[in-house]
C-alpha cells in the first residue's frame, strides 16, 4: 500500500511541537542519524529533508513518541518536466 | 429628530474645524514624558479628544469597504507592533474564505519600555476605534475586540469612557469590545491573543502543524497605532509618513512622533540626549530587541526601512540609548534575566534554555565567569535559537547576540575577570521578576 506522501521525489520533513514534548528522547534512540538530544534532553530535529532509510525510522519514532510530539510534513515534488511541446506550458507566476 | 447643530460650536471647536485637514494627519496630540518605568501616565495631564472634536476635526467616520485595502496598499500602510508586515497583505489573507473572523486592536504595550500605545489611546481613543470598527466592516468579521495590557487601568478607564461615547451617539458601527488581557509580558504576543480570543490560554505559539483544521475560527491582531493610521486612510488623507517612538532618557521616556528621514541625532537631540555626550550603543525595540552600536546608526535614521538595510529593526518603536560609562553586559544580563522569568513555560529549549543563557550572562557579568563561559554561551544560543514552541526563546537569543557584537571588546574584558564598574550602575529599568 502506497502511504500518502511517498511519491517519488517528494521531501519529508521530521517536525516536533516544542509544546508538546516532554524530552523523554525516544526520537533520538530511534533515528540517531536526524535527531539529537541538547544538553537538556530536548530534540534537535536535522534542517534537511530524510533520505529514504531515515523516513521509516522517523516514522516509527513518530508512532513511538508518548506524547504526540512528532510529525512528518511532505512537500511536494517538483512538476515533472513536460514530455511534449503542447499545449505551450506558461511559467508559473514567481511567488 | 431635530438637533441644534450649532450648540456645541464653541470658538475653539470652530478654529478646529477651520484647520486645514493636513495638519491633522499627525497621530498624536502632543508629545508627553512619563516615568522611566511603570504605567503610562504622563507627568503633565494630557487632553483626551472626546467624539466631538474627533468628528469635527477629521470628520464623520466612513464605512469600511473592500476597496479600503487597495487605498491601505497604496499608502504601503505597515504594521507598528514590530513586525511591520504590509496590512494590505494581512487584509487579503483575511478575505479568503475561512472559519468566523475576530479582528483585535493590540494595545497590549508588554514590552516594559514601551508607551507609545497607551499614549495614543489615551490621547486619541476614537481614532483607534474608528480603525478597528472599518476594519471589522471591511473584512466582515464576526467580532471586534480591543486588547488591553491587564495592567494598564489608564488606558482602560479611557477606552471604556471613548466606547460609552460612541454608543450614546448610536453611530452605526460593529459592536466593539473591550478585552482587558493579563499583564504578563507574553500576554501581547499577536498569537497569544488569537488563542485568548478563541478559548484558549494568553499563551503565544509559533506554527500549526501540517494538516491542522483551517475552518476554525481565524483571529487577525493589529496594533492600535496601524488601525489609527487605518482611520485616516479610509478617511483620504494623505498618509502619515512619521511614526510614534518611545524614547528613554536618563531621566524619563518620552512619547514623540518622529517624522520619516529625521536623522538619528536630531532624535536624540529633541528628547534632551546629547547634553553629555553621545551614547554608546542604543536598545532598538526595546527587551526582546537588539542591540546596535551609536557610532552604526549616529549618520543614519530611526527609520525601519534604513535600519532594515544594516540588518537591524525598531521593532514597536523604542529607543533606548546606553549613556557612556555603563556596561552593556551587565544591562544585558539583568534583561535576559527578566526575559528568562517571562518564559511561557510551554516548551523545553525556553523553560531550561532561557535560564542557562541568564545564568551565562550574569557569571560574565560579575566577572566570575569560568573558562570557556563565552563559548558556552556561544553554543546554547546556537541550540535554542529557532527551536521554541513560540518566538520569545528568540527574541533572548536575538537580544544576546547583538550584545556580544556591540559590546565585543566588553565581553572579553569580563570573560578576564575584569568586570567593570557599570554592573553596579544599571541604567536600564529592567522590572524585577520572582522566579
Amino acid at each position: 500500500m502506497k502511504r500518502r506522501g511517498e511519491d517519488r521525489g517528494a521531501q519529508t520533513w521530521l517536525r516536533v511541537d516544542a509544546a508538546a514534548c516532554d524530552g523523554i528522547g525516544l526520537c533520538a534512540h530511534l533515528t540517531p542519524s536526524a535527531v539529537e538530544l541538547d544538553r537538556w534532553g530536548f530534540p534537535v530535529i536535522v534542517g534537511r529533508e530524510l533520505d529514504r532509510g531515515e523516513v521509516s525510522a522517523a516514522r516509527r519514532a513518530v508512532r513511538a513518541c508518548p506524547r504526540k510530539a512528532l510529525w512528518l510534513e511532505t512537500t511536494p515534488a517538483p512538476a515533472p518536466a513536460p514530455t511534449h511541446a503542447w499545449p505551450p506550458m506558461v511559467a508559473p507566476p514567481v511567488s | 429628530m431635530t438637533l441644534d447643530r450649532t450648540a456645541w460650536m464653541t470658538p475653539e471647536r470652530t478654529e478646529l474645524l477651520n484647520q486645514p485637514l493636513t495638519e491633522s494627519t499627525t497621530l498624536l496630540l502632543h508629545s508627553v514624558r512619563l516615568g522611566r518605568s511603570g504605567s503610562a501616565d504622563p507627568w503633565e495631564l494630557a487632553a483626551t479628544e472626546n467624539l466631538v472634536d474627533h468628528t469635527v476635526r477629521l470628520g464623520a467616520r466612513p464605512r469600511g469597504t473592500a476597496d479600503l485595502i487597495d487605498a491601505i496598499e497604496r499608502a504601503e500602510l505597515t504594521g507598528h507592533g514590530g513586525a511591520h508586515v504590509p496590512v494590505a497583505l494581512k487584509w487579503r489573507a483575511a478575505l479568503r474564505p475561512g472559519g468566523p473572523l475576530t479582528i483585535a486592536a493590540n494595545g497590549a504595550e508588554s514590552e516594559p519600555l514601551s508607551a507609545k500605545d497607551a499614549t495614543l489611546m489615551r490621547q486619541r481613543p476614537h481614532l483607534v476605534l474608528d480603525g478597528l470598527a472599518l476594519a471589522a466592516e471591511a473584512l466582515g468579521a464576526r467580532r471586534a475586540v480591543l486588547w488591553l495590557h491587564g495592567d494598564d487601568t489608564g488606558t482602560l478607564y479611557a477606552m471604556q469612557s471613548a466606547l460609552t461615547q460612541r454608543r450614546s451617539a448610536r453611530s452605526p458601527e460593529p459592536w466593539l469590545e473591550v478585552v482587558n488581557g493579563p499583564g504578563h509580558y507574553l500576554a501581547g504576543e499577536s498569537s497569544a491573543i488569537g488563542r485568548a480570543l478563541n478559548g484558549g490560554p494568553t499563551l503565544p505559539t509559533a506554527r500549526p502543524r501540517q494538516g491542522a483544521p483551517t475552518d476554525g475560527p481565524r483571529s487577525l491582531v493589529h496594533n492600535v497605532e496601524t488601525l489609527a493610521r487605518v482611520a485616516l486612510i479610509a478617511r483620504g488623507l494623505p498618509p502619515v509618513r512619521a511614526a510614534l517612538r518611545t524614547v528613554l532618557t536618563p531621566v524619563d521616556r518620552q512619547v514623540i512622533e518622529v517624522d520619516d528621514g529625521t536623522p538619528a541625532t536630531e532624535v536624540l537631540a529633541r528628547t534632551g540626549w546629547l547634553h553629555g555626550g553621545p551614547p554608546q550603543a542604543v536598545l532598538l525595540g526595546g527587551f526582546g530587541g537588539m542591540w546596535a552600536p551609536w557610532l552604526d546608526i549616529e549618520g543614519s535614521t530611526f527609520d525601519e526601512v534604513s535600519l532594515k538595510a544594516a540588518g537591524l529593526s525598531i521593532g514597536a518603536g523604542i529607543i533606548a540609548p546606553l549613556p557612556r560609562g555603563a556596561c552593556g553586559v551587565a544591562e544585558t544580563a539583568e534583561i535576559a534575566g527578566y526575559l528568562a522569568g517571562m518564559s511561557a513555560r510551554q516548551c523545553g529549549p525556553c523553560l531550561f534554555g532561557l535560564p542557562a543563557l541568564a545564568q551565562s550572562m550574569r557569571l560574565l557579568a560579575d566577572g566570575t565567569a569560568p573558562r570557556g563561559e563565552q563559548a558556552r554561551l556561544l553554543d546554547d544560543l546556537r541550540t535554542v535559537a529557532g527551536r521554541g514552541a513560540c518566538h520569545h526563546p528568540d527574541g533572548a537569543t536575538r537580544l544576546i547576540a547583538s550584545a556580544l557584537a556591540t559590546f565585543e571588546h566588553d565581553f572579553t574584558e569580563h570573560a578576564h575577570g575584569r568586570a567593570c564598574n557599570g554592573s553596579r550602575r544599571l541604567t536600564l529599568p529592567v522590572p524585577a521578576v520572582a522566579r
